[in-house]
């Protein structure tokens, strides 16, 4: 059979114009990556629940070691930046491309705060002795989960933020629809989503 | 709420990001009150839980989508999440009771004096 009688019969078979769960398929695309990211994470802090419930060491308390306030403070960059994007992914459902472009450019400005913090997050716990395998506060387990949990994560946010400049260029010329917007939505709430986790697991339960 | 969503439609990203922000002051601030730790996690760990359903629901537009997607979703990662939970706080806790455990004794002080 060939190619276009292979599409023919392919295409008769389905029937076509009905979406998936009513979605068009690039988001579809989009949740069922969010899904296997999100079980990545789930697998990631699972491993750091088994390392601090099993480690014979004391796991360090985090007021200790890290400034809660600078980490509340990335905190709320984040989820400003996700009010951002919910704006702009509103406004470019409602025609309005130059107020989408504003708070897309402020959601870029926020995202790269938040990275800028982990930078100096890690650069100030490396310079106190924070390494993979050991660091002066307790259980030598402690700055690998660390280093791993933000690294995921600021890789995370790293991407978005590439895909957030591509889809605000491309906002600014009217080349993006607005589902282009809403996906590239849907990925920047996703990393603001998996800081709650790490925010509440990792910096706030207490030993 | 639809009222506000009515006459503003970008209402619900504040009022979201005014609640997200409130709620994490107050899990900050938990510490400080001096409350038994099994009732500072379970606090914790339910604002944390409302977090997430906050921004999934809102800002990801969850609530509006088809309702199988959301069980998809939503249903996917929290029982896969449980799931490895389940398995893993046991044994875990298994890994430390045998490893804490004192040594045994040597074999030859087993048997008794005849």
């Amino acid at each position: 059979m060939n190619d276009a009688a292979h599409a023919v019969d392919m295409a008769a078979d389905w029937g076509g114009g009905v979406s998936p769960f009513g979605a068009t398929w690039q988001k579809t695309m989009m949740w069922i990556f969010i899904i296997t990211d999100a079980l990545l994470f789930s697998g990631l802090l699972s491993g750091y629940a088994y390392l601090r419930m099993a480690g014979q060491s004391t796991w360090p308390a985090t007021r200790d070691v890290f400034s809660l306030p600078f980490i509340a403070l990335m905190t709320f960059i984040l989820i400003t930046s996700s009010m951002w994007m919910g704006t702009a992914v509103t406004a470019s459902r409602l025609g309005d491309r130059k107020k989408a472009l504003n708070n897309l450019i402020l959601t870029i400005c926020g995202g790269a705060a938040f990275l800028g913090c982990q930078a100096y997050e890690w650069s100030h716990l490396i310079h106190e002795g924070a390494r993979l395998t050991s660091n002066p506060w307790g259980a030598p387990q402690f700055g690998a989960t660390f280093f791993l949990l933000t690294g995921f994560h600021g890789s995370h946010v790293f991407s978005g933020l590439v895909i957030l400049i591509i889809t605000a260029i491309r906002t600014g010329l009217g080349k993006t629809p607005a589902q282009g917007v809403e996906v590239a939505g849907l990925y920047w709430h996703f990393v603001d989503l998996v800081w709650v986790f790490i925010f509440t697991l990792f910096y706030l339960l207490p030993n | 709420m639809s009222a506000t969503a009515d006459s503003n439609p970008y209402g619900i990203y504040r009022v979201t990001w005014a609640i997200l922000l409130v709620i994490t002051v107050a899990m900050l601030a938990a510490e400080h009150f001096h409350m038994p730790r099994w009732f500072l996690v379970l606090f914790l760990l339910a604002f944390m839980a409302v977090k997430a359903a906050m921004i999934g629901g809102n800002f990801m537009h969850l609530r509006h989508e088809h309702r199988r997607m959301t069980i998809m979703v939503a249903g996917g990662i929290v029982l896969t999440s449980l799931v490895l939970l389940a398995v893993i706080t046991p044994e875990a806790r298994n890994v430390k009771a045998r490893t804490t455990a004192p040594p045994l004794p040597p074999p030859s002080s087993a048997h008794s004096p005849e």
